[in-house]
């Protein structure tokens, strides 16, 4: 080796490296906060109920960055007061506030002709039978603690519930990679991809939430259908074998990890 | 537990309860009825022998006061046949001859003077000569050619002569003898009244008693709402069931006390936990270096393993006070393993794993969904986190008399034999074990909690083998019918 190849190495491949990882973690950022939903979502009104300040803080600076308009409530009284003066797109409503039980703030508001989504924060794991009436009601439950990419997530599942049914995708397409739901066929680049049942499912999942951060439990929920927390690496080593097959040589990377987070599939 | 119907009333406690019952009143009643029937029989003979002496004390009058002459055979014969026809207990016959009476009046030569009856009267006087009545009480006498005695009253003429007067006791025991059918009867048919009212009142009782068990036997199990049905009145059953219903009360009074505790440590805990993650997050999408990123997704990791021990704990400690929340519905357990060794499979082939699964078709178990995923989701984790490469996992899924039977065998290095006897207590772990110890506990706490049972071994042939039956849905469903007639009725 020359000493000018050597030369190379060190001036034009370790700024390409750093470059690329400082673009990550600038790049990750507007992942998180959903950019894209924020064009959609940017006028939602949100009311937050929450008694701890800790919680409520953070989860307000989230929620902001993602585009909703937050207001916060730490007790019953104040979350019903606003409730009935504004209306709200959305609900977050954690079970244990200091004056009232969750759910009967919950079950008052909707007597009270409140008819916004909620979503229930726990802090118990089992669930009792009345947030299960009130996930048939069309509200959903997330337990503490839990990734803000799965709140994120559930929020938007609960807004596009409750907004009117648009015609079910028949395809997906994400930059050069496309879905053909009917036929059960993935191409990338124009090539045909040789994917298990179960790998399109999953690929499926990550494509219906390209651009956004899908964690390990979404989806073990939504592709499995299971609500576990396995302390292994099962749903990693899924995502490695679809990336193995999706994300090509010399193709540019479409599945992304976030550490500590989840994955998401770039949409741009 | 058995069925309503199941039982065949023969072996019922209601059924020898009144067999006894029946044969001590049947017992009763025939020692009166004995007692009655001699009574009447005593009554009789006294009435018919008050008879017997008025009447020949009357013919002997007359015989006394009639003249002897031709006509004295005639007159006393009359007076005599007058007197027959006024026997009493006489059967409504409608011959006119009377042979139930007979008068005869014998010389002091011991001659037959004067007979009034049937036949000739030879062989009753012989008859009352070889019985030598003197006394004035009236005695029994057998004449032959007769099938029932005669009783037989005399009273001595001044003349020497002896005036006798017989009467059949045919009549009276006829009478006695329909007394005797009656009585029969009547006793047959009151101790079979007897028998009816005694089975069913006591099996009316032991119903309650019954439905008192089968609503216990389906009460336990997180399923502490119910109680068992109370009745109205107020005796030892009815104090039974209000016991049951009390000492129910209490035990779901420490239960909610229970679940008020974990609730309040899961919330305490929780909500901490929750702050930190959220901010671990937030401080994740400003790091802008590699360098400050690492240490908070490992931040990150480590609250969620925490997270996760405190779940299972809080899981393992209720399920060990039989006060699981659980949310029941239908699973297939053959379904639920292929979705799961799907899930699995790329992670343990990826360790130089196999598995298989041995399953003959559908299981269907009634079960909490959450609980189940995770207990299985725990016995693939631990397949994979304890088991070298190279290694086979055989699970096996059938259904048998004992329910569903699941059973997960490795051909690894099997469990520590230092700590085999306690797999299932909490925190016990081999010493090259990473875990918290809390699997195998869970996986029993679920089964447990579910009416199963979960047994961990170390194979013959080498490698380990954990065991779990689970109630499968239709010996379940046998359960809940008994609650459905519970509350039918």
């Amino acid at each position: 080796m020359t000493a000018g190849q050597r030369f190379h190495d060190k001036v034009f491949i370790w700024p390409l490296v750093w470059s690329s990882f400082y673009a990550f973690h600038r790049a990750w950022p507007l992942v998180h906060e959903n950019l894209s939903e924020m064009h959609y979502y940017a006028l939602m009104r949100l009311l937050l109920v929450e008694d701890e300040i800790d919680i409520q803080r953070f989860l307000r600076s989230s929620l902001e960055e993602s585009g909703y308009q937050v207001e916060t409530a730490s007790d019953g009284k104040t979350a019903e007061r606003l409730a009935i003066e504004g209306p709200f797109d959305i609900l977050i409503v954690d079970l244990g506030l200091p004056d009232v039980d969750g759910i009967s703030l919950i079950l008052r508001l909707r007597q009270l002709g409140v008819s916004a989504p909620v979503l229930i924060l726990s802090a118990r794991r089992s669930v009792d039978d009345r947030v299960r009436g009130l996930e048939q009601g069309g509200d959903d439950y997330l337990t503490k603690p839990f990734a803000l990419a799965e709140l994120l997530a559930r929020l938007r599942n609960l807004l596009k519930r409750n907004s009117p049914p648009g015609a079910e995708a028949t395809r997906y397409r994400v930059l050069d990679l496309e879905l053909d739901l009917l036929r059960r066929e993935a191409t990338r680049s124009g090539e045909v991809l040789q994917l298990t049942p179960q790998e399109f499912v999953l690929l499926e999942y990550l494509c219906r939430n390209a651009g956004r951060v899908v964690t390990r439990s979404m989806i073990l929920d939504q592709v499995w259908g299971m609500r576990i927390q396995p302390d292994t690496n099962v749903v990693d080593v899924h995502i490695y074998r679809l990336r193995g097959k999706v994300d090509g040589k010399g193709q540019q990377p479409l599945i992304r990890t976030l550490r500590g987070v989840g994955y998401v599939l770039k949409d741009r | 537990m058995s069925s309503r119907t199941g039982k065949p009333p023969m072996r019922s406690a209601a059924w020898r309860i009144s067999l006894w019952a029946t044969l001590a009143f049947a017992c009763g009643t025939l020692l009166v009825f004995v007692f009655l029937h001699r009574f009447v029989a005593d009554d009789i003979q006294r009435r018919s022998d008050a008879w017997l002496s008025g009447e020949v004390e009357v013919l002997g009058d007359v015989a006394e006061r009639t003249p002897k002459d031709a006509l004295y055979g005639r007159v006393v014969g009359e007076v005599a046949e007058l007197a027959g026809k006024e026997v009493p207990n006489k059967a409504q016959t409608g011959s006119s001859s009377n042979d139930s009476v007979f008068f005869l009046q014998a010389g002091s030569d011991d001659r037959l003077k004067l007979w009034v009856g049937a036949g000739s009267g030879e062989a009753n006087l012989q008859a009352i000569r070889a019985s030598n009545i003197l006394s004035d009480r009236p005695v029994d006498v057998r004449v032959s050619g007769f099938g029932t005695p005669f009783r037989v009253a005399t009273i001595r003429m001044d003349d020497g002569s002896r005036i006798y007067l017989g009467l059949s006791e045919r009549d009276e025991l006829r009478v006695l003898k329909s007394l005797r059918l009656r009585f029969f009867f009547l006793w047959i048919l009151i101790v079979l009244l007897g028998f009816g009212i005694v089975f069913f009142t006591t099996r009316r009782m032991l119903s309650h008693v019954r439905r008192i068990t089968e609503a216990a036997a389906g009460i336990g199990h997180s399923d502490l709402n119910t109680r068992v049905p109370t009745t109205a009145r107020n005796d030892e059953v009815a104090h039974l069931a209000l016991t049951l219903n009390h000492m129910l009360d209490r035990i779901e009074n420490s239960m909610h006390q229970l679940h008020t505790i974990t609730d309040s440590l899961a919330h305490d805990l929780r909500s901490p936990l929750t702050a930190i993650r959220g901010k671990l997050e937030m401080s994740l999408s400003a790091a802008s270096q590699v360098e400050q990123a690492e240490p908070i997704v490992s931040a990150i990791d480590e609250v969620d393993r925490l997270t996760e021990f405190l779940n299972k704990s809080l899981d393992v400690a209720e399920a060990r006070a039989d006060a699981l929340r659980l949310t029941r519905i239908e699973i297939d357990l053959d379904e639920l393993l292929r979705t799961m060794i799907d899930l699995y499979e790329p992670c343990m082939s990826e360790k130089g794993l196999q598995i298989r699964l041995r399953s003959a078709g559908p299981v269907m178990v009634s079960a909490d969904a959450a609980l189940i995923h995770r207990m299985i989701a725990n016995l693939f984790d631990n397949e994979l986190k304890h088991l070298s490469a190279g290694c086979t996992v055989t699970v096996r899924l059938e259904a048998g008399e004992q329910g569903a039977a699941l059973q997960l065998e490795d051909d690894g290095a099997g469990f520590d034999p230092e700590v085999t006897l306690h797999l299932f207590e909490r925190r016990v772990r081999g010493k090259e074990s990473n875990g918290h110890g809390l699997g195998l506990a869970f996986i029993d706490a679920v089964a447990r909690a579910h009416g199963g049972s979960a047994a961990a071994s170390n194979r013959e042939t080498g490698g380990a083998r954990i065991a779990v039956t689970l109630p499968l849905a239709s010996q379940r469903e046998a359960g809940s019918a008994i609650a459905a007639t519970r509350a039918a009725g």
